[in-house]
C-alpha cells in the first residue's frame, strides 16, 4: 500500500481530489450542524453526487461528509442545547452552560481542537490497523468468516438501545429481507412471489434510508412541533491557549483511546463512545467536579470521543466488509455500486484505492480545523431554519438520491415501505442498525454457512471443533449475547 | 382489554402474522436441490424460525407490560405526512419529480406548522426546481419527467 502513495497523493491534489475534501468538508459541518439531519441522513443525502465520480473521489466525499458531520453536531449542541447529531449530545452537558456564561466561541475553541485531534489520532489507527487485520483475515476460510459475522452481530445486537430481544429481531429481519431474491449459490428466486422487480433482492440503500431518514421524518411529525431555537451570543471561535490545556492532556489522551477502541467494536457507535468517554473524563479529570457546569474536560472527553471513532469505525468496514453502523453500512453499498468488493482482499487488490481512502481521510481531519472556524459563523444562523422546510427537503432530497442508485421507480416504493415500518418498529422500540447490518451482512453469512455444511458434510458442531479461530469467536459471540443478560440480572440483584 | 388490544401488541402479532405466513411460504414448492444445505430455503428457514421464536417471547413482553408506542401529538399531522409520502414515492416514477415534489411539499410544509402561503408555495416550486435545473440541465443525470413536458 505505501508503495501506492505517491498515486494516492496525485489523486488527492487533483482538481477534482481538493474540491472532494473541501466540498464535502464543509457540507457534513453544515449538514451534521443541522438538528434532525444526522450523519446517517447527511452521507444520504450526499450519496447520489457520487454517482458521476470515479471511485476514490466518490469514498472520500462520502467520508468527508461522516467527519464533517459528527463535528458539525456540536456547533448546535453548543449554541442551541440541541446536539445536531446524537453524537453531539454529551457536548450539551458543558458546551451549552459554556455559551450562557458567554463563552460560546471559547466551547467551540475546545470542541473543534478535540475533535481534530481524535479524528487524526484515529486516521493513523485507520492506515495502521485496517491492513494489519485485512492481512489477518486473509487466513480465513468460509467457517471462520461465518463465526466473524456471528460474532458482528451478536455485538451489535447486545450494545443496541432497547431490549436484547427486539435488537436480535431486528436482526433476523434485516438477514431475512437479504433472502429476497436469487438463491447465492443455486440462483433460484425465493420470496419474490411473481414480482420481477424483487428478483435482485431489496435495494440496500432504500432500506436505509427509509428506516432512518424517512422514518426519521414521521417520528418528528408525530412528535409535537418544535420552536426555533434561541442562539447565545457568539462571534466566532476562539482557541484555547496552550497554558489553558495545562492539566487537560491527559483526559484528551484517555479520550482519543475511548474513541478508537470503541469505534473499531462494530455497533457501537460515536454516541456510546462519547458517554464513555463522558463519564471517564468525570470520573478521572481533576476537573471531574465541574462537569455538568461548563467545564471544557466535558467538551473535550466527548468530542476527542466521537470524531475518534470515524476512523475506528471504518477499521472492520474497510478491512473485514463487517460495517460497524448505518454509516458504515452506507458506505460499503456505496463501495459495492462503484464495483469495488468489500473485505479482506480490499487493500491488497486496491492498493491505490486505499491509499488515496487513507491519506485523503487524514486530510479531512486536519481540514476541520480551519474549516471549522470559518463555518461556525455561517453555520450558526442555519440552526434556526424550520423542522418543516427540513423535513421537507429530508424526503425530496432522499427520493432523488435513491432514484439515481439504480433509476429503478420500485426503489421508491421500497423506500416509502421501509419508512412506515421503520417508523412502526422505532416506536416499539426496535433499534434500527441491526435490520441494516442483518441486511448487510446476510448474504455473506448464508453462504458460508452453506459452504461450510458442504466442507464439513453438513456437521455443524465440526465448525467449532476443527476451528479453533473459529470456536474463539463463537464463544466471544456467546459472550457477546450473554453480557446483556448478566448486567440485568446484576441490576435484578442489586435492587 | 388495553393490555392485549394496544399498539405494542398489534405491531408485534403482525410481525409474527408476517413471519408465520413467509415461513409456511417456503412449503410447496420445488427447487432442483433435494439436499438440505443446498436447498435454497434452508437458511430463510432458520432465520424465519428465529424471527417467530424471539417474536414470541418479545409479544409476552407485551402482553404483560402492556402500553407502547408513546402519545402521538396529532394523528392529523402524521396521517397526512405518512400517506403524502407513500404518494409522492408511488407516483415519481409515472407522474415525473417536479410535480409530485410540489405537490408533496404544499401538502408537508402546512402540516409541519408553516403558516404562510407565499412561503410555502416559494419553497415548494423553489426545491423541486432546483434539483430538477441542476440534475436534468447541469449535470445531465436526469431525474424522471412528466407526462406533460420532458423539462420537468
Amino acid at each position: 500500500m505505501l508503495s501506492s502513495l505517491p498515486e494516492a497523493i496525485g489523486i488527492l491534489l487533483s482538481l477534482e481530489g481538493l474540491l472532494v475534501l473541501v466540498l464535502g468538508t464543509v457540507l457534513g459541518i453544515v449538514l451534521g450542524a443541522m438538528p434532525g439531519i444526522g450523519s446517517t441522513v447527511a452521507v444520504a443525502i450526499v450519496l447520489p453526487f457520487t454517482l458521476t465520480m470515479s471511485q476514490a473521489p466518490a469514498i472520500l466525499l462520502l467520508l468527508a461528509v461522516y467527519a464533517g458531520s459528527v463535528y458539525g453536531g456540536s456547533i448546535a449542541a453548543i449554541l442551541i442545547n440541541t446536539p445536531g447529531t446524537p453524537q453531539s449530545a454529551a457536548t450539551c452537558l458543558d458546551g451549552y452552560p459554556m455559551a450562557q456564561r458567554g463563552e460560546a466561541g471559547l466551547a467551540l475553541g475546545w470542541a473543534t481542537v478535540a475533535s481534530v485531534i481524535g479524528g487524526l489520532v484515529s486516521a493513523v489507527v485507520l492506515i495502521f490497523a485496517a491492513p494489519q487485520l485485512a492481512a489477518f483475515a486473509l487466513e480465513f476460510g468460509p467457517i471462520e468468516t461465518f463465526a466473524l459475522i456471528l460474532l458482528g452481530m451478536t455485538c451489535i445486537v447486545s450494545v443496541s438501545t432497547g431490549s436484547v430481544v427486539k435488537g436480535l429481531m431486528a436482526g433476523m429481519i434485516g438477514i431475512f429481507l437479504s433472502t429476497v431474491g436469487g438463491d447465492p449459490i443455486l440462483g433460484e428466486m425465493r420470496f419474490t412471489f411473481g414480482n420481477w422487480q424483487l428478483f435482485a433482492g431489496f435495494n440496500l440503500l432504500a432500506v436505509v434510508i427509509g428506516v432512518f431518514a424517512l422514518s426519521e421524518v414521521f417520528m418528528r411529525a408525530s412528535a409535537p412541533l418544535s420552536r426555533v431555537s434561541e442562539l447565545v451570543a457568539f462571534s466566532g471561535i476562539v482557541l484555547p491557549s496552550r497554558a489553558m490545556w495545562k492539566g487537560r492532556l491527559r483526559n484528551l489522551s484517555k479520550s482519543v483511546v475511548i474513541g478508537n477502541l470503541i469505534g473499531v467494536l462494530p455497533g457501537t457507535g460515536a454516541a456510546t463512545a462519547a458517554f464513555i468517554s463522558y463519564a471517564e473524563g468525570r470520573r478521572s479529570s481533576p476537573n471531574g467536579a465541574g462537569f455538568g457546569k461548563g467545564e471544557p474536560d466535558g467538551i473535550v472527553s466527548s468530542e476527542a470521543a466521537n470524531n475518534a471513532v470515524t476512523g475506528g469505525a471504518l477499521v472492520p468496514t474497510m478491512a473485514l466488509g463487517i460495517p460497524g453502523d448505518a454509516i458504515t453500512a452506507v458506505m460499503l453499498a456505496t463501495l459495492t455500486l462503484h464495483g469495488i468488493t468489500p473485505g479482506p482482499k480490499l487493500v491488497d487488490d486496491n492498493p491505490t484505492l486505499i491509499a488515496a481512502i487513507f491519506a485523503g481521510f487524514f486530510v479531512i481531519n486536519l481540514l476541520l480545523l480551519p474549516l471549522g472556524m470559518l463555518l461556525s459563523r455561517v453555520a450558526a444562523p442555519i440552526l434556526r431554519v424550520r423542522e418543516a422546510f427540513m423535513m421537507t427537503a429530508i424526503v425530496i432530497l432522499c427520493a432523488v438520491g435513491i432514484y439515481f442508485v439504480r433509476g429503478n421507480p420500485f426503489d421508491l416504493l421500497v423506500m416509502g415501505g421501509a419508512g412506515v415500518v421503520g417508523f412502526l418498529l422505532r416506536r416499539q422500540g426496535f433499534p434500527m442498525a441491526p435490520l441494516v447490518i442483518g441486511m448487510v451482512l446476510g448474504p455473506t453469512l448464508e453462504l458460508t454457512l452453506r459452504q461450510g455444511l458442504i466442507l464439513t458434510d453438513g456437521n455443524f458442531l465440526a465448525f467449532f471443533t476443527g476451528h479453533p479461530i473459529a470456536l474463539v469467536l463463537a464463544i466471544a459471540a456467546l459472550l457477546a449475547l450473554g453480557l446483556p443478560v448478566l448486567r440485568a440480572l446484576l441490576r435484578r440483584n442489586a435492587a | 382489554m388495553h393490555r392485549i388490544a394496544n399498539e405494542r401488541v398489534i405491531v408485534q402479532l403482525a410481525l409474527l402474522i408476517a413471519a408465520a405466513a413467509l415461513y409456511a411460504s417456503t412449503y410447496g414448492q420445488s427447487f432442483s436441490a433435494s439436499d438440505l444445505a443446498q436447498s435454497p430455503m434452508f437458511f430463510p428457514r432458520i432465520i424465519l424460525m428465529l424471527w417467530m421464536g424471539l417474536n414470541v417471547i418479545s409479544l409476552a413482553q407485551a402482553v404483560t407490560e402492556g402500553g407502547g408506542g408513546g402519545p402521538i401529538a396529532s394523528w392529523t399531522r402524521i396521517g397526512a405526512v405518512i400517506v403524502a409520502a407513500l404518494i409522492y414515492t408511488n407516483v415519481i416514477g409515472s407522474e415525473g419529480f417536479f410535480i409530485p415534489s410540489v405537490l408533496f411539499a404544499l401538502i408537508s410544509l402546512p402540516a409541519f406548522g408553516i403558516r404562510n402561503p407565499i412561503l410555502v408555495v416559494l419553497f415548494a416550486v423553489a426545491v423541486p426546481g432546483a434539483l430538477v435545473l441542476l440534475f436534468n440541465h447541469s449535470l445531465g443525470m436526469p431525474l424522471p419527467t412528466s407526462r406533460f413536458t420532458y423539462l420537468f
